[in-house]
């Protein structure tokens, strides 16, 4: 098959089963979840053969022509796209088998399984996008369909609230993106990525450094919102409230990657920004700490994932800010793995046990669940970085990028970081595997064999992905450097440390089961409360939007409303007055007949 | 006597008739008034057929109609005087303000 | 010479006359000033060549109109004999628009250029004679319509005027 019929299959047919599902299939779940399952298989399919065909030159069709401006819409095949659109398209069919089980019971099976075709069909042609205005429109379409799953259980309503929340809060993001988008469009009016990034005749070589800083800082604040960045982080566990595989769904590979993804995308052009990649760097430094300390101490197993996740994100555009391309789309790709791997476990304890408590699935017997706790296991492993598993090699590239590139300080930064993640991942993992007391009785189940399946691919995908880095390299016509082996021990040290600390607190016989932060108070007390950033926002921008509205309001009633009736009671009042005019004294009016005669006949007769 | 001081006089006969329409109450005075006025149009009409106009007759056929006009405008103002005379046992004019907003 | 006196009389007339009508509160004074000022009227018609017009004038303005006046006047009495008390503002008010309206005629017609025909036309053509053939040929749509204003007026007249109808009794 040629590349334009793969690529076709590969980002219309998740569409195709969407639209048929959703208008033909409401009364026939079974139906429409086998369809979209089979969507999804071909769209996976037609990706792995464009990885197999590799990069070729970027398809592009008119779309409409004003001016000089050209729009297009097409697809653009380099290695990130080739790549990520098959990680997409893999974890998405992981998924949706999954939710087969997951959903089993859930009246409106039907439409879930619309959605997150709808869902893959928008990420995969977010992914594949050639114009950046073609990226813009699936860029929001993704935020759309994440506010649509996340709000799944619209009944509820925290779910309600936390998909308005995603929506709203990734909108702020949104439009610094957008005014991004129409700056570069009146600077050079031109769209199409590949010539935006050209480095002879591309946007860094036609304007000033300082546009282009400001450019890119806007691009970065739709990164920040919809990749989940301090301080537009606080939508994403909020978003934990959508039926578990959907947060998995978003947390590896569909949404919070967009962020990345555009990053990755523009990568050249945050490279030409200095400023700007700086920025970034601080604020994913800042962000990979905050959400790891988070993750400390929460206790619900999803919030713990959901923080984990903006860590880790940090850490994906650290490794871009810092210049490596390479490791971005590393730690990416592994992320999206092992990451799905974890929340489609927690999806399992929580559907065994009906808990979000790590402490309560571990009591209720949580390491019954064989497959489901190797699954944690490995995939947390390879999260907190140990080696030989995924994390470590992707991990391990981002820290030889910062220190090779002399960033001291965010390599610090990125060391604490890693130390707490390993740290909450197997505080989360003792909580599991060793209760403080024993299950009470045995009435579990064991997991179903299509949620087991997914689980057990992405455990296997979170041991082996580690090794192709240099395969992911040479996807994105790059030679992997080989990093000493002195420079992994720190690498390893912090993780081994974490770890240590984890099973001296959790995990050992009598062990304390409270966190060592617990002893510092006030750090606990911060942490506990997400470092009262939603508090923060309630005060001020909450509070600022309120006494907003209030003024807006009072002036609404009393200047414009005010007016408005000023000027209508004007007119009645002028009325009434008027009809003293309208005496019904006709002599009056018809010598000002007369006069009015007059001054028109001597204004004729003058002229 | 030359075409102007004709109109004069028209004009001068018409500003009378106003006078005498806009300043009386009754509203038999005010028809007197209408009444000069019509006549002052009349005026101007003969004096331009006698000056200006090639064929004479035009004016004097325009007069004629006028007082046809007149006579049928007399015949309704007195019916509706006495219509309202009857109604309102007056013909005040500053009365009649029924129309009056 | 005598001519002259006689137009300036029939002038004199139409001015005093119409003087008498404006500013007099007394309607029947009022009525006669009407009388003499269309008499006026008609010498000057008749000065102005047209004989017929100024009988015309004399028949039914002074013989059928002034007479009908006279006769609402008797009908509508009340106000007739007892005049109501002067209204200096309303008079204020009629002659300031008279003189608006005079004044601004009286400079129109200073400044108007007519473009004057040379001598009268010839006598035939101002007799009555030639008046009624205009009239029942070219003019005879408006002739017509005339009379049929007329017809509605007489018509309207009565149906205005006559008193109302006594109600059936329910």
């Amino acid at each position: 098959m040629d590349t334009l019929t793969l690529i076709l299959l590969t980002t219309i047919s998740p569409l195709a089963c969407f639209i048929i599902a959703i208008i033909f299939l409401v009364q026939q779940p079974r139906a429409a979840q086998g369809l979209v399952l089979f969507g999804s298989a071909v769209s996976l399919l037609s990706a792995i053969g464009l990885l197999a065909q590799g990069p070729v030159e970027p398809l592009r069709f008119l779309w409409f022509q004003s001016g000089a401006i050209q729009l297009q819409f097409g697809f653009i095949l380099d290695g990130p796209s080739l790549m990520f659109g098959v990680v997409v398209a893999f974890i998405t069919a992981c998924i949706m088998l999954y939710s087969i089980g997951y959903m089993a019971h859930d009246p409106s099976k039907t439409r879930y399984f619309a959605m997150l075709s709808f869902f893959a069909w928008s990420m995969l042609s977010f992914v594949y996008a050639v114009d950046l205005l073609q990226s813009f429109i699936f860029w929001e379409l993704v935020g759309l369909s994440s506010f649509f799953l996340i709000g799944f259980w619209f009944e509820k309503p925290e779910a309600a609230g936390a998909a308005r929340k995603a929506f709203l809060m990734t909108r702020v993001g949104d439009v610094g993106l957008f005014i991004g988008i129409l700056l570069i469009l009146q600077l050079v009016s031109n769209f199409d990525i590949p010539s935006l990034l050209d480095p002879q005749t591309g946007l860094s070589t036609q304007v000033s450094p300082g546009i282009l800083n400001a450019i890119t800082l806007l691009i970065f604040i739709g990164i920040m919102g919809k990749s989940a960045q301090f301080p537009l982080h606080t939508w994403l566990p909020d978003a934990m409230e959508g039926p578990t595989p959907v947060s998995a769904l978003l947390h590896s590979a569909t949404m919070v990657a967009a962020g990345v993804f555009l990053m990755i995308r523009l990568h050249p052009l945050f490279m030409a920004a200095q400023d700007t990649a700086l920025i970034v760097l601080s604020i994913a430094t800042f962000t990979a700490i905050l959400a790891s300390t988070i993750a400390m101490v929460d206790t619900d197993i999803k919030k713990v994932l959901a923080y984990s996740s903006i860590s880790q994100l940090g850490f994906m555009l650290m490794a871009l800010a810092a210049g490596s391309l390479f490791a971005g789309v590393f730690h990416l790709i592994t992320h999206a793995v092992f990451k799905a791997l974890l929340f489609l476990c927690s999806g399992i304890y929580i559907h065994a046990y009906h808990t979000n408590s790590m402490a309560e699935i571990g009591r209720s017997g949580g390491r019954r669940l064989k497959a489901t706790t190797i699954g944690l296991i490995i995939g947390g492993a390879a999260l907190s970085g140990v080696p030989p598993l995924a994390g470590f090699w992707s991990k391990e590239e981002i820290f030889a990028q910062l220190g090779h590139n002399g960033f001291n300080i965010y390599m610090a930064g990125a060391f604490l970081a890693a130390f707490l993640t390993a740290y909450y991942t197997f505080r989360m993992i003792f909580l599991i595997t060793k209760p403080d007391q024993a299950p009470a009785s045995d009435h579990s189940h064991p997991e179903p064999l299509n949620m087991k399946a997914p689980v057990l691919i992405l455990t296997l995908g979170a041991i082996a992905l580690g090794f192709f880095g240099s395969n992911i390299a040479h996807g994105l016509g790059l030679i992997p450097q080989h990093h000493s082996v002195i420079l992994m021990i720190p690498t390893v040290g912090v993780v081994i440390l974490g770890i240590l600390i984890a099973y001296l607190d959790y995990g050992r016989d009598n062990a304390p089961r409270t966190g060592f932060i617990s002893k510092i108070a006030p750090l606990n007390t911060l942490f506990t409360n997400k470092w009262y950033i939603d508090e923060v926002y309630r005060v001020t921008i909450v509070a600022i939007t309120h006494a907003l509205s209030r003024i807006l309001h009072w002036i609404e009633n009393h200047v414009l409303d005010g007016n408005y009736d000023r000027f209508g009671l004007g007119i009645l009042r002028t009325g009434v007055k008027s009809t003293r005019i309208q005496g019904g004294w006709m002599q009056l009016y018809l010598g000002w007949a007369i006069i009015l005669l007059a001054v028109v006949a001597l204004y004729l007769g003058l002229q | 006597m030359t075409l102007e001081s004709y109109l004069l006089v028209g004009a001068a006969l018409f500003s009378l008739g106003l006078i005498g329409a806009l300043s009386h109450r009754n509203l038999i005075a005010v028809l007197i008034g209408i009444e000069l006025m019509m006549n002052a149009a009349s005026l101007n009409l003969m004096a331009f057929n006698r000056f200006v106009v090639t064929d004479p007759t035009t004016g004097q056929i325009f007069v004629l109609i006028i007082i046809g006009l007149a006579a049928a405008e007399v015949a309704i103002f007195l019916s509706i005087i006495l219509r309202i005379y009857r109604a309102y046992h007056d013909i005040d004019a500053e009365k009649l303000t029924k129309l009056s907003g | 010479m005598l001519e002259q006196a006689v137009i300036y009389t029939f002038v004199a007339f139409v001015l005093i006359g119409g003087g008498l009508a404006a500013f007099s509160r007394q309607i029947l004074y009022a009525i006669i000033g009407l009388g003499i000022s269309l008499l006026g009227l008609a010498g000057l018609f008749l000065n102005l060549g047209s004989p017929f017009v100024a009988a015309m004038q004399v028949l039914i303005y002074i013989g059928g109109i002034t007479v009908a006046i006279v006769f609402a006047m008797m009908l509508s009495i009340a106000m007739s004999i007892r005049p109501p008390d002067p209204d200096a503002r309303k008079l204020g008010f009629a002659i300031a628009c008279a003189v608006i309206f005079f004044g601004a005629v009286a400079h129109l017609i200073r400044g108007a250029q007519f473009q004057q025909i040379a001598s009268p036309a010839s006598e035939k053509a101002w007799s009555v004679g030639a008046l009624g053939h205009a009239l029942l040929t070219h003019y005879n749509v408006v002739f017509e319509t005339l009379s049929l204003v007329l017809l509605l007026a007489i018509i309207g007249a009565i149906l205005i005027a006559r008193k109302a109808l006594p109600k059936e009794n329910s």
